[in-house]
């Protein structure tokens, strides 16, 4: 039963990401801790502070006091063993305290709220390239399939080798050198102008700024994926029953969309999204060159200002997400591929 | 599997490889960039820059932020390149103040439109130094650039630039020529003694800046009598002429000679990618093989902490990890190999799964053997040729981390590397400042690198692969 395979495979996803957290949380214990001593002090300067017409003795009291509480109710005087766990369920439940430096644009300092200010803009990056990045590529390798060892096979394939190793990034900053330095069509970086233009205005001005950006994730991205998508279609074209659909007379695109692409569905659609998660962790640097506000940006400024709650509420739903693509990804398949719903080996 | 065995699959693999183009343009690359590496000191012009890339005083006779010399090539005005000069002709000499003097002249070709930005003598000198420098132009006049008077030197570097110590000597020389009403609205302060050393004189000798061009001699005299005293020495003695356009790559907004800088940074790529791969590969593969051959509970264990390994987001984990432990470039090495390890293990897990039910391990299993022997000497050498794909096409990515890591400033300081040349442009906001030379080389070698990796790999996986299916 699909449902079943699915519930398993959710339920094993989620018990990896808390195994993570736990993981991540032992590492960075002391790191973490530091940072919340240092909050609590600040918190009870500040409170202190606020107070009136108290003697110095009865200050030194509540602030000795005020700072055991809070010491308490981070469970600070607990054991090593407590202490990490707590702080893993912290992660878990999305609880990622106060951040030190960084703050949204409503001013919060709330981890979670900065986090999820950015995570739409990533996502929405992302998402867009791809989808175009998708159909290129299935496009492409098709066309590579069809003749291999062609023309447009061998040329499409060295590209590939050429661009293995390119890093976004660095395609990036060149792609600004020439767009915004040399020819000065795009905006370097952003979201959107200053000041942010409204209406219809806004989409395109939104649109203009992603330009830039998507080009350098769609530029990379497609090479790869219509080269393995050549290897996964070359291998179901050489079948037996492809042939005898050739024989029955049945239209070539019709064998290629109804027959090949079916058959190959499974690994095609395994291997695509594996790429695109792939990309999508590599391409974290590349946002802090666009000045892109997503998550990725949001490491290069939490490293600059050595922000660590943030550092780690990024890092944590970073984990969450690749952990909920892994997921899907074995959804699809299982969708796809019918012998996974029935518990088979495929 | 013997020696014998191991050259004739090598020559057949040889054989095969020779046909792949691709590949061959991969191993000709990889062949030369190790040549580089080994012959380093032969294509760097400053030797010592491994250690002094974040020297400043090491690199104040550069000019910041010029563009290759062979950009001349392509600009109407050609500007003169920094060229440096440690041969000085010696002769003796009377001059008519000093009396007797020992002189050391630089000649110096100048057939630039643009005149460089500095003249820098440097020597190294013990006890007092004294020196006076002239300038003789090629229609004949001297300008007299003025003394340098140093004492108290123990074996020092001492330093003389024109540029900030000449300005009242070649002030007076313009004097001489320039119109009144073009010397009353300037001063000795803000004037630049190299545009007025390198141009015809005239009326309008401040304003026009017509290029004298010719040779040009600097004189270095040194009074005889004080190189007698055998307390005062003075060695070394070198001309830096500072120019527009610098070197093969130009230099960075911190005078830096990026060439050098790209050139020492190849070792470390190499080195961080070549090691990190065959190390994560080997473990890998390994893996694989004592998963797939011990079955049951091992197999189980081994499977899951391998799935644990698979679901985490390397390049963010990392970022964290640098940003909070700071580690040297040893341990990012470490830490590349604690996560990029299970590439090949599932490919070799299936495919030990397959040798492990063959008959002649069967043989020799009855015959007595142990399971690592049987793991090492009739699976691993089946299966590693398999693996020399996986770790050549593993190496780009390693070489991207490494680089992305110093592109957000994590990278080890105690070293050169692309990605933290990149970091330098980019914190200096190269791209927006058209400071292409800054951003293309280590970027285009990172590529390159990454291409030639692709090449062999991919032309290995081509031959290795077909022949592990028919087993």
């Amino acid at each position: 039963m699909y449902k079943w395979y699915a519930l398993k495979r959710i339920l094993r996803g989620l018990f990896m990401f808390a195994l993570l957290m736990f993981i991540m949380s032992l590492l960075f214990n002391q790191v973490n801790e530091r940072t919340q001593r240092t909050q609590i002090f600040e918190q009870v300067k500040i409170e202190s502070m606020r107070l009136k017409d108290v003697k110095a003795e009865q200050l030194e009291a509540w602030r000795s006091n005020r700072l055991d509480q809070l010491t308490k109710l981070y469970k600070l005087d607990r054991p090593l063993m407590e202490r990490v766990l707590f702080r893993a369920i912290n992660s878990l439940t999305f609880n990622f305290g106060n951040s030190t430096v960084i703050k949204s644009s409503r001013g919060d300092q709330d981890v979670l709220t900065i986090i999820m200010e950015a995570l739409p803009r990533t996502l929405i990056l992302f998402s867009t390239a791809a989808v175009v990045q998708l159909f290129i590529g299935i496009w492409l390798g098709l066309k590579k399939a069809q003749k291999p060892g062609g023309r447009l096979d061998k040329s499409t394939s060295f590209v590939t080798m050429i661009v293995f190793g390119m890093p976004a990034w660095w395609l990036a900053m060149m792609l600004i050198l020439l767009f915004v330095y040399v020819f000065k069509l795009f905006p370097s970086g952003g979201l959107n102008s200053v000041p942010t233009p409204e209406g219809i205005m806004f989409l395109l001005d939104r649109i203009w700024h992603m330009v830039l950006p998507l080009t350098t994730l769609i530029l990379l991205g497609f090479w790869g994926l219509s080269f393995v998508i050549r290897n996964i279609v070359l291998g179901v074209l050489q079948e037996d029953f492809i042939m005898s659909a050739r024989a029955r007379g049945i239209p070539e695109s019709r064998v290629l969309f109804g027959h090949t692409m079916r058959t190959a569905a499974p690994p095609l659609v395994t291997i695509a999204l594996l790429n695109l998660l792939g990309s999508i962790s590599g391409a974290i640097i590349f946002e802090g060159i666009f000045s892109w506000p997503g998550l990725g940006n949001l490491y290069w400024v939490a490293v600059q200002q050595n922000d660590i709650p943030v550092l780690m509420g990024d890092l944590a739903i970073t984990v969450g997400l690749y952990q909920a693509g892994l997921v899907l990804l074995d959804l699809i398949y299982g969708f796809l591929d019918p012998r996974i719903k029935v518990g088979g080996k495929a | 599997m013997s020696m014998k065995d191991f050259n004739f699959r090598l020559l057949e693999f040889w054989s095969d490889f020779r046909r792949e183009k691709a590949g061959l343009i991969g191993l000709g690359i990889l062949l030369f960039s190790v040549l580089v590496v080994l012959l380093e000191p032969v294509f760097l012009p400053y030797k010592d820059v491994n250690g002094n890339w974040r020297n400043i005083s090491y690199w104040e006779d550069n000019s910041d932020s010029a563009p290759p010399a062979w950009t001349n090539i392509f600009t109407t005005k050609k500007s003169a390149t920094t060229r440096q000069f440690d041969k000085p002709a010696v002769t003796e000499e009377e001059d008519a103040s000093y009396g007797p003097v020992k002189m050391y002249s630089f000649p110096y070709k100048y057939g630039y439109d643009l005149p460089p930005l500095d003249l820098i003598i440097r020597a190294r000198a013990s006890g007092m130094a004294l020196m006076l420098l002239e300038l003789e132009r090629p229609d004949g006049l001297i300008v007299n650039l003025g003394e340098m008077y140093r004492d108290g030197l123990e074996d020092d570097d001492i330093r003389f630039a024109i540029d900030t110590e000449s300005k009242a000597n070649v002030f007076d020389f313009a004097r001489e020529y320039a119109s009144a009403e073009a010397i009353s609205t300037s001063d000795a302060q803000n004037i630049k003694p190299s545009y007025i050393l390198f141009s015809k004189t005239g009326t309008d000798m401040l304003s026009a800046r017509d290029a004298l061009k010719g040779e040009y001699f600097l004189h270095i005299k040194v009074p005889a009598f004080l190189l007698e005293d055998e307390n005062n020495t003075l060695d070394d003695v070198r001309l830096v002429v500072t120019g527009r356009v610098s070197g093969i790559l130009g230099t960075d907004t911190s005078k830096r000679d990026i060439y050098s800088g790209v050139v020492a940074g190849l070792k470390w790529a190499l080195f961080i990618g070549i090691i990190t791969s065959v190390i994560s590969v080997l473990i890998g593969v390994l893996y694989g093989i004592i998963s797939a051959y011990f079955g049951g509970f091992v197999d189980t264990a081994m499977s899951f902490v391998f799935e644990v390994f698979v679901s985490i987001p390397v390049l963010p984990v990392l970022i964290v990890m640098s940003a909070i432990f700071k580690p040297s470039i040893w341990i990012i090495i470490a830490s590349l190999i604690v996560f990029s390890w299970v590439g090949p293990v599932k490919t070799v897990r299936s495919m030990a799964l397959q040798i492990k039910e063959e008959t002649y391990i069967e043989a020799a299993n009855a015959l007595g053997a142990t399971k690592w022997r049987i793991i090492f000497k009739h699976m691993a050498p089946l299966l590693l040729p398999y693996s020399f794909a996986n770790m050549a096409l593993s190496v780009p990515g390693t070489i991207v981390f490494e680089a992305s890591l110093s592109l957000l400033g994590l990278g080890d300081p105690t070293i050169i590397t692309w990605g933290q040349i990149l970091h330098d442009a980019q914190v200096s906001g190269a791209t927006l400042n058209g400071l292409w030379w800054w951003i293309v080389p280590p970027g285009l070698l990172i590529a390159l690198m990454g291409a030639t990796f692709a090449f062999l790999g991919f032309a290995m996986d081509k031959i290795l692969h077909p022949k592990l299916r028919t087993r």
